[in-house]
């Protein structure tokens, strides 16, 4: 097999990625936002692969189309954060992507639960878009420029994604009997996890002395409750017990049964035949 | 409409680019107004092609189709403004003024 140099598929009209100098980083600051990047790219991927299971399968032909999109969108943001590190530290963009092995994906722990049910699947999802938008919004005012203009980005397609989600979280909470009982079941299955999106980093002192990240996790994730026990109070819907994040919330010691498989499922095309250009 | 109602159609309308009109876009099913905007969003505007987006219940809207209004059988070309024959008039005017301008 030649060794070519890989050709993009597409060409951008305009590049969503900034262009930026990684050599003009001390390598400290680097190594610090290269952990930060993969756990932004690890939960938008593995999000992203989880929803799009409901592709074909979803309650109404519209909402199978809808819902397969903004697992699109995830795979895309995905696609942002996994260029911006590789920018960073020269690593092959895909090779981080689909060349990993299952416990060294750094996501959080609550996309580790199988899809299960419609009104779990939306659960989750509405509970993770919640913690990323903290997340996001976080990191809009961040003095690495590239990153904060791809945040920018981001949290406008994210937008509708909130949107969707409440709406369903509404309808189905709304909806006494069956799926209001599914509803309760999935925020008590989910709770013990739901923190983990804001498992603290190992560089996040760094971070935020660099003006990268605006507070710790700790304090991240206790705005993030406030705001989602605000709304399920309004729904009547049980609250999430205020704790701390885990420490270990993106360890994968062990990995979690549902995301072996699920691994098996996205890197079996690349597995085929390592190194095959597409 | 109340919990768990089954979805009904919604036509959608869309506005390509601002000050263009509303034009009918096509129709989909979807349980309440948020989720038929939603759904009128992925159809229809998730790939940059719409500036606005309309949807409207099609119970809410009033139909006419009948022929004996629409198409009625007699001459009615004198409603029309091509009933009035401006070409030969408009002619003999430009040639006047053309006159008017070699003089």
């Amino acid at each position: 097999m030649t060794a070519e140099p890989r050709r993009p598929t597409r060409q951008l009209i305009q590049p969503d990625l900034p262009a930026f100098d990684s050599a003009a980083l001390d390598p400290a600051r680097r190594a610090a936002l290269a952990e930060l990047l993969l756990t932004l790219a690890d939960d938008e991927f593995v999000i992203g692969f989880r929803d799009s299971e409901w592709t074909g399968i979803a309650p109404m032909l519209e909402e199978d189309v809808a819902f397969s999109s903004l697992a699109q969108d995830e795979i895309g943001h995905a696609r942002l954060w996994y260029e911006m590190r590789s920018a960073l530290t020269g690593e092959d963009p895909d090779g981080l992507a689909f060349g990993r092995q299952p416990d060294q994906y750094r996501h959080a722990r609550l996309l580790d639960h199988p899809r299960n049910g419609w009104a779990f699947t939306m659960v989750r999802r509405w509970l993770y878009d919640t913690a990323d938008a903290v997340r996001l919004a976080a990191l809009a005012g961040s003095s690495f420029v590239p990153l904060a203009e791809v945040v920018a980005k981001v949290r406008r397609e994210e937008r509708y994604h909130l949107m969707h989600l409440d709406a369903w979280l509404a309808r189905l909470a709304e909806h006494s009997g069956t799926p209001r009982g599914k509803v309760q079941a999935a925020l008590k299955a989910l709770a013990p996890d739901a923190l983990s999106v804001f498992t603290p980093l190992d560089a996040e002192q760094a971070l935020i002395e660099a003006g990268v990240l605006e507070a710790p996790m700790t304090e991240l994730a206790a705005r993030w409750l406030r705001e989602v026990n605000a709304r399920l109070a309004a729904l009547d819907l049980r609250q999430l017990p205020h704790t701390d994040p885990p420490v270990d919330g993106r360890s994968r010691e062990p990995v979690h049964e549902s995301f072996a498989w699920l691994w098996e499922e996205f890197t079996s095309v690349a597995r085929l035949e390592e190194g095959a250009q597409w | 409409m109340g919990d768990g109602a089954d979805p009904q159609v919604w036509e959608v309308f869309r506005q390509e680019k601002d000050g263009d009109p509303m034009r009918h876009a096509g129709n989909l099913r979807a349980p309440d107004r948020d989720l038929a905007l939603h759904y009128a969003r992925e159809f229809y505007g998730r790939r940059q092609e719409s500036a606005r987006l309309w949807v409207v219940p099609r119970t809410e809207i009033s139909d006419l189709s009948d022929p004996d209004l629409l198409k009625p059988p007699l001459d009615r070309s004198f409603k029309k403004p091509g009933g009035y024959v401006m070409r030969d008039k408009l002619d003999q005017a430009k040639r006047r003024a053309r006159k008017e301008a070699d003089r």
